[in-house]
């Protein structure tokens, strides 16, 4: 059977992603992230857009594109994020 | 006599443990709710709110000796309290609808399962039926979510779920069979110890010290 993301799993792979491939500390483009995310890039920059403005990414102004990190609150949000999907899978759910 | 009345005591006690559990399992969720905008979870903690509203409504027709206004009202208070619980459970089972992504297919079995098999019943032994349902509903998808993640809690909720749909079955049958007195206090312990087995991942929520403050 096929298992759809919810939107908050994708917000999650997201956060996930700008943090695991921000190693240099300059960023991830968002190329990077839709391909990572598996996402269009119209629905990513709306979802960018919306992160943005929640506070849980940070958007770093580049030379020709804008390049994203998670903030702290985006941390937060992922250690949240992996405690409470342990609860809900105990009850058979998924986040 | 005073066996009858010390069941009715034990049965009370019990009542408030499962306003507890239920409450407690309710609070975790919405926690969730807060930090992760969680769908799944919101509906778990309806689920969870309407089951200890039941319980809380429920255990009032035990205090009818000591209030005895409830004594006139006690059949009322019992339509309500299990009208609060199925609510309850059809929430629980919800969850797993709209999670399997059946929600057409399984969502037309929820209505009309019942609607066919209990025409003629009285509202109580209806509404005790539809838990029933509802509760094993949420059995069959919780063993079929533990044997995706082989998670030893998901099972164990499994068990606590299959415990509390025992529990509603003998509920209904001390409907049906009203002189037979330890049906109830057979369904209230079996529904109980259910309780107590899904109150594990909150416990275990309490225990590692996740961080639940600070809303996203």
């Amino acid at each position: 059977m096929v298992q759809y993301r919810t939107q908050v799993k994708i917000i999650a792979d997201v956060l996930v992603t700008a943090r695991d491939m921000n190693t240099e500390g300059a960023g991830v483009g968002v190329t990077a992230l839709v391909r990572k995310a598996n996402m269009s890039y119209t629905r990513m920059s709306k979802l960018l857009s919306e992160l943005v403005g929640s506070g849980l990414l940070l958007e770093l102004d580049g030379e020709k594109i804008s390049k994203y990190m998670i903030s702290e609150k985006g941390k937060q949000f992922l250690v949240a994020y992996s405690s409470f999907q342990d609860f809900a899978q105990s009850f058979g759910l998924r986040l | 006599m005073v066996l009858q009345a010390d069941l009715a005591a034990v049965e009370e006690v019990l009542q408030f443990i499962g306003v507890f559990v239920s409450f407690s399992i309710a609070f975790v969720a919405y926690k969730g709710v807060r930090q992760t905008d969680s769908s799944s979870l919101l509906r778990l903690a309806l689920a969870f709110v309407f089951l200890g509203l039941g319980f809380l409504v429920e255990s009032m027709v035990g205090l009818r000796q000591v209030i005895p206004y409830l004594s006139t009202t006690a059949a009322t208070v019992v339509v309500g309290g299990l009208l609060l619980e199925t609510t309850g459970y059809f929430f629980l089972a919800f969850s797993h609808v709209v999670d399997v992504m059946l929600s057409k297919r399984a969502g037309a079995a929820l209505l009309v399962f019942p609607v066919i098999t209990l025409s003629g019943l009285q509202l109580s032994n209806i509404l005790s039926i539809l838990s029933f349902y509802f509760v094993m509903y949420g059995v069959v998808e919780t063993v079929y979510s533990y044997a995706r993640t082989r998670k030893p809690d998901t099972l164990l909720i499994a068990v606590g779920l299959s415990m509390i749909g025992l529990g509603t079955f003998f509920q209904w049958l001390s409907l049906v069979y009203q002189y037979v007195g330890v049906l109830s206090l057979l369904q209230i312990i079996l529904q109980e110890m259910g309780l107590l087995m899904l109150f594990t991942p909150v416990l275990r929520f309490a225990v590692g010290g996740v961080k639940v403050d600070g809303a996203v």
